[in-house]
């Protein structure tokens, strides 16, 4: 680690040039910005994915052939070849949507995200659609832990079953995270989330952030959330936990469907930026944000960046 | 060396302007996403994968459950064919569930497709009922059961069964329940569900219910179960037009 602390600001200042120059071409190889005195985390994230296992059928609708979790396979793994530090989260709503989940009660949806290699995911409202017993029934299947910090689940089926926050080291760095839902309260059947207890998302992300890069010493702090990305009266949002809190450097959103084309930045309490963002729904969109860490300094920026998968994109992944 | 990150944020060309200077203020323009679309290329291992889920799940889809002598239609009408079978398969369900209940309530905007004459299959109907809205039957005063047909009447009519209602410029001209004048004193249980229940689609006439009771069976398992009876019964669909709900001029 010793060595990854100097920082040559000429060696930087060449990277920015030979960046700034391929930019210019109209894309953005990330790879540059890959050396041994920087570290990048490249964040891939879903939300609202509603059992849409296939693509949207051909039929004149607004979505028509887009989306399947097949595509998204190939598109995860080409990153993954030209990636070392890959996170892949979840933000929830994971179920309900299509027939897939009637039929198989989410089974299937659990099955292909480990297959996919979820690192990490948290519970929509829907994930209660059959019940706490039908979501403890197969949550098992899942390889990945879900994070659910504001959801009391002591005293029924889903006691233990659900964690609060995650550490994962990628690449020598620390990244916690956590995760926090809406309110089921009139969204959900009563009877289907009996016995869990809802907490004010606000001071649990306030306390767990606060852990994790405290005591944890945790280089970043990813939400995810299914809070909502804003509203129109005083409910939790997005926009608002952001506001909010301290320590929490990125909230991946849902529930909400929102597309943002750009994430959004807003101030926390220290004054410094939380970026929030949020990839619509139905996996139509595959969110990424890349971090990039400076040993030496202490930096870390978030390089971001947009193009559309076509078939221009297609060569360039394949690399 | 873990002592103070400072939190910044770089795009490439803002890098490029600002790096003979310093790091601290960059900007990001754009967030990266992907669109997933027919450019990628399908993993196979996961086609392969959901494959058996697939052909399960076309079987069930496939499922034939009944048969309709004719197209049942939505139409924006003050009643439509789909919106009599809804109501009246909604009603058959509610009074198996209590046999106190008299009329039904759904609203156009909840049938989400049409059903095609000939044989009805369960796809059929998770096209026609694709939301996970249960059953619910509430207990209204005569005076709100009143209240609920002047919102069918404002609305130029809304899927319902068990009722006759006559419209003149939006408003009741006359009403009566399984044949009866209501007795705004009197009590009366409607089916309808949980959605509409809570308010939902612009409901706001059941603010004042006697009681409410939620049932853990679905709207849609309600439509399977109803024409798989009639298919039982040798009966094949056959709603009708009939005047339930009615504009008259």
């Amino acid at each position: 680690m010793e060595e990854l602390k100097s920082l040559n600001r000429r060696t930087f200042i060449k990277q920015s040039f030979a960046l700034g120059a391929v930019a210019a071409f109209g894309t953005l190889p990330l790879d540059v910005l890959a050396t041994d005195k920087q570290v990048r985390l490249t964040i891939l994230h879903t939300n609202d994915v509603h059992s849409r296992i296939e693509p949207f059928p051909l039929d004149g609708s607004r979505h028509q052939g887009l989306g399947g979790v097949a595509r998204r396979s190939t598109l995860i793994n080409s990153i993954r070849k030209t990636e070392k530090n890959v996170l892949l989260l979840d933000a929830g709503d994971m179920f309900q949507g299509t027939p897939y989940f009637n039929m198989f009660e989410g089974k299937l949806e659990l099955e292909l995200m480990s297959k996919l290699g979820y690192d990490a995911g948290t519970f929509g409202n829907h994930e209660f659609d059959n019940g706490i017993q039908g979501l403890a029934k197969h949550l098992h299947i899942a390889n990945f832990p879900f994070l659910t910090a504001n959801y009391d689940f002591t005293g029924t089926l889903l006691e233990g079953k659900t964690k609060e926050y995650l550490i994962i080291e990628k690449g020598g760095l620390r990244v916690g995270l956590t995760g926090v839902g809406i309110d089921v309260e009139g969204l959900v059947d009563p009877n289907s989330h009996r016995g869990m207890t809802y907490l004010d998302p606000i001071p649990v992300v306030n306390r767990v952030a606060k852990f994790l890069k405290e005591e944890k010493k945790c280089d970043l702090v990813i939400c995810l959330s299914h809070l909502g990305y804003a509203y129109e009266d005083d409910k939790v949002s997005d926009l608002k936990l952001a506001a909010s809190t301290r320590h929490v450097d990125i909230i991946l959103g849902g529930h909400t469907h929102t597309f943002l084309d750009e994430p959004t930045r807003i101030k926390d309490l220290d004054g410094k930026e939380v970026w929030i963002n949020q990839v619509g729904f139905a996996g139509i969109r595959l969110g990424r944000l890349d971090v990039v860490f400076n040993k030496a300094t202490g930096k870390k920026n978030i390089v971001a960046s947009q193009y559309t998968v076509d078939k221009q994109f297609d060569g360039l992944v394949n690399v | 060396m873990r002592s103070f990150f400072y939190w910044g944020a770089l795009l490439a060309t803002t890098l490029v302007l600002s790096s003979c200077k310093t790091q601290m203020y960059p900007t990001v323009s754009k967030d990266q996403y992907y669109q997933i679309d027919g450019s990628i290329p399908a993993d196979s291992s996961i086609i392969n994968y959901y494959t058996p889920y697939k052909k399960q799940l076309e079987e069930e889809m496939d499922r034939v459950l009944g048969y309709s002598d004719q197209h049942l239609s939505r139409t924006r009408g003050a009643e439509s064919l789909a919106g009599n079978f809804f109501a009246d398969a909604l009603l058959w369900k509610g009074q198996q569930l209590d046999p106190d209940v008299t009329m039904s309530f759904a609203t156009k905007g909840g049938i989400r497709a049409d059903l095609k004459a000939g044989n009805i299959t369960v796809g059929g109907i998770f096209e026609m009922m694709p939301f996970e809205n249960a059953i619910t039957i509430l207990t209204l005063t005569g005076k709100d059961v009143l209240r609920w047909a002047a919102f069918i009447a404002e609305t130029g009519g809304q899927p319902t069964s068990g009722i006759t209602l006559r419209i003149k410029d939006g408003q009741i001209d006359e009403f009566l329940i399984q044949g009866r004048p209501v007795d705004p004193d009197a009590t009366y249980k409607l089916v309808t569900y949980d959605y509409l229940a809570n308010g939902g689609d612009y409901v706001t006439v059941f603010d004042n219910v006697l009681a409410r009771k939620d049932y853990p069976q679905r709207v849609r398992e309600a439509l399977i179960e109803y024409v798989s009876d009639l298919t039982k019964q040798g009966k094949h669909i056959q709603a009708q037009l009939d005047g339930r709900v009615e504009i008259i001029k």
